[in-house]
């Protein structure tokens, strides 16, 4: 019996240490880490199934570093951010992760993830020299996460209703608010449906920002980013003329859609305008545009003065700390490989459907839109969607201009409240 | 000894089959939900895990947007179960003594909205109540009922009516079925010989039909109360709780709080709360709907 015993025990312990052994050997040979993506990718061919860019890229990487596996999951926009939340909390996240700078700020603030300075050398630097950019990428002086493009926010028309109501020629970069209410008033004439302020929810509500910060030349935050500054007496003029043109039919109440849904309006040929747009979405909404016919005017925001202010989406990388420094070692190295690589970045960004951050990269577009577009970067405003409390004014701002756009609150008295209570979020979380 | 034997090895074998259920209902339900009742005594979010007694608690009464969700979760409850219940009755007793084919046709047109996801429920009914090109409001407008588009889930007037009305149609088809099946056991001859006495078919409802139905109506009302309580994905889906808060539902309030903001602790306490109006308002159910229960 004992001996049995101690035979049992012996095989045990071998076949223990073999398995140990292996894992060992495993571990040095490969590492595996994860990415999780938002469908920011465009795809190369209409047919392409969501993912099959990015696979490509991670081909192509292992390719070159065949000690690395990395693991795609697609996620998406709705129900993504709280996938990420849940994942990080029950410390099931993602190695790697492609966002933007108002959530990857948020996690890095949280000590969620990596630090990424190493990454930001000085070719970099000197290489993106954009200092407001770069500093979208941090949260004081840590770096969190590394920009592969940028794409400015505007706007776009229904080219065949505005030339039908005789205005397609007002509808240009350097255009005022009257002429924007002109044409409002002549596509309503004709009959067409307009466009909404939409405030259904956060998705896509930097358009309405970005479009109620324009009409009279206003900002969200002051230029420090330290405070936010919508109550001040030009945004309250603003958000009157917004109810005003709701009220006189020239907008669409837009409590009932979100970006998504204004988006989708415009290329179904259903409404004259939207006011959110970027250089990738006549790829994404292709079908939708071919389908209906619709061709499109883009343009900067109207303001008082004709000089625009825009905001602009920061494509990225981060990487969550989940405690394996060699799958965060695998991560940073992935995600260079991916922005700097002299063959695969610059086709990475094209995919992005944005503008290289890297000016070395130089021109990737050869079509004049796209040529016309990258001029538009000079409109950049200050990035605000890294202020502490950011994602909790988010919740703030769609309910405040759901009760302006339904009557419920005047502008002012509205404004002054969501101010007074963005800025309260600003100190809760700096807390 | 031997049958103490037997016996110990019998329950040995019944804790083995019900193990599995055992530890699921441990880790996936208690332990939940003692952790949610702990945690809502904490600031507890991304970055905090510190003990506030009962500041949750006093913050979730004070705080506006709360108030408003739990008033819209109370009309939403009190604005479909009853509904529900006396709908499902009315379908149930006017289709269970039809023949089977009629009867089948019922039970699947109003069971259809129930095996239906959810998703699929919202995506059609958005269009329902697309303001511009929604169905809803091309009938309404055709027969000159109404002159300018309505934004059904964009105006705070008609939002929650709304939801209430898409409840209503994913909440009835389980009731219809019950109370077709708790017809079926009713004692027809007791029925009959009330119908001999000269009874009229109101006194026969109610004297005779409806107390054997007390039983299946309690269980209706309360599953239909619980359900209505936590009423989420469509809000999620259509109306992210707006305008201004006007579908804002405890549920929904909940889940904004801990997904969006990280929010644990307070999201928790919110939790606490439901959980216990829930356990209040069946126990009042049971008290007085139970009390003429007769099994």
């Amino acid at each position: 019996m004992k001996k049995k015993l101690l035979s049992a025990l012996l095989t045990g312990a071998m076949v223990a240490s073999l398995g140990l052994g292996s894992t060992t050997v495993m571990a040095a040979e490969n590492t595996e880490i994860t990415w999780w993506a938002f469908p920011t990718y465009t795809q190369e061919n209409a047919d392409d199934g969501l993912g099959t860019w990015e696979q490509k890229i991670i081909d192509a990487f292992q390719k070159a570093n065949p000690d690395i596996t990395v693991k795609l999951e697609t996620i998406d926009f709705s129900a993504g951010p709280e996938k990420i939340t849940t994942a990080i909390e029950a410390g099931t996240m993602a190695d790697v992760l492609f966002d933007a700078p108002g959530r990857i700020i948020t996690y890095g603030k949280s000590g969620k993830l990596a630090p990424l300075d190493d990454m930001f050398t000085d070719e970099f630097v000197k290489d993106v020299n954009n200092d407001a950019l770069l500093s979208a990428c941090k949260a004081g002086d840590t770096a969190y996460m590394y920009p592969i493009s940028s794409a400015p926010f505007y706007m776009v028309f229904n080219k065949q209703m505005a030339e039908d109501a005789g205005v397609a020629d007002k509808i240009k970069d350097g255009w005022t608010t009257d002429d924007f209410v002109e044409v409002l008033k002549a596509l309503k004439e004709k009959g067409y449906n307009p466009g909404s302020f939409f405030c259904n929810g956060q998705g896509g509500d930097q358009g309405p920002r970005a479009f109620f910060t324009n009409l009279y030349s206003t900002s969200i935050t002051d230029e420090a980013v330290t405070k936010y500054t919508t109550d001040d007496e030009n945004s309250i003029k603003a958000m009157e003329l917004i109810k005003s043109l709701i009220d006189d039919g020239l907008m669409l109440n837009g409590a009932q859609y979100d970006g998504s849904a204004d988006i989708q309006n415009f290329a179904s040929g259903q409404t004259a305008f939207s006011i959110l747009w970027s250089p990738a979405q006549p790829g994404t909404q292709a079908a939708l545009l071919e389908g209906s016919g619709v061709e499109f005017i883009e343009v900067p925001f109207p303001s008082d003065d004709g000089v625009p202010a825009l905001e602009y989406l920061v494509n990225g990388f981060c990487v969550f700390d989940n405690g394996d420094e060699a799958k965060i070692e695998a991560s940073k190295k992935f995600i260079q490989f991916m922005c700097d690589d002299p063959e695969w970045g610059p086709k990475d960004v094209v995919r992005t459907g944005s503008f290289p951050v890297r000016t070395s990269f130089g021109n990737l577009y050869e079509d004049e839109r796209m040529q016309t577009l990258a001029t538009w970067t000079k409109y950049y405003s200050p990035y605000y969607n890294t202020i502490d409390g950011f994602a909790e004014m988010r919740t703030l701002w769609f309910p405040m201009c759901q009760g302006i756009s339904n009557g419920d609150v005047e502008p002012k008295e509205a404004l002054t409240d969501f101010t007074a209570k963005a800025n309260e979020t600003i100190a809760k979380a700096a807390q | 000894m031997k049958l103490n034997k037997l016996r110990m090895r019998e329950t040995w074998v019944s804790y083995c089959f019900l193990a599995p259920v055992l530890i699921f209902f441990l880790v996936f339900v208690l332990a939940p939900m003692v952790m949610g009742l702990v945690t809502s005594f904490f600031n507890y979010t991304m970055t905090d895990f510190t003990f506030v007694g009962l500041k949750n608690y006093i913050r979730m009464f004070t705080d506006p947007i709360f108030l408003k969700s739990l008033k819209n979760t109370l009309l939403i409850v009190v604005g479909s179960v009853p509904v529900v219940v006396i709908f499902a009755l009315f379908v149930a007793s006017q289709t269970y003594e039809k023949n089977v084919f009629t009867r089948s046709f019922f039970r699947c047109v109003f069971f259809l909205p129930v095996v239906t996801g959810t998703v699929a429920v919202t995506v059609v009914w958005k269009w329902i109540y697309n303001p511009l090109s929604g169905i809803l409001n091309y009938i309404l407008k055709t027969g000159n009922i109404i002159d300018q588009n309505i934004s059904w889930l964009g105006d705070k007037r008609y939002a929650l009516l709304a939801i209430i009305i898409i409840l209503l149609t994913t909440s009835v088809g389980q009731p219809i079925i019950l109370y077709i099946a708790a017809m079926g056991n009713i004692d027809q001859s007791l029925v009959e010989a009330a119908r001999v006495d000269g009874a009229t078919e109101f006194q026969v409802f109610w004297k005779i039909k409806w107390p054997s139905l007390l039983p299946t109506t309690l269980y209706i009302v309360v599953i239909t109360t619980i359900n209505s309580f936590q009423c989420f994905s469509l809000i999620q889906l259509l109306t992210n709780g707006g305008p201004n808060y006007a579908t804002s539902t405890i549920m929904y309030y909940l889940y904004d709080r801990a997904f969006k903001l990280s929010e644990y602790g307070y999201a928790n306490t919110m939790g606490v709360f439901l959980a216990v109006l829930i356990g209040l308002i069946s126990f009042a159910q049971f008290k007085f709907l139970g009390s003429d229960v007769e099994y």
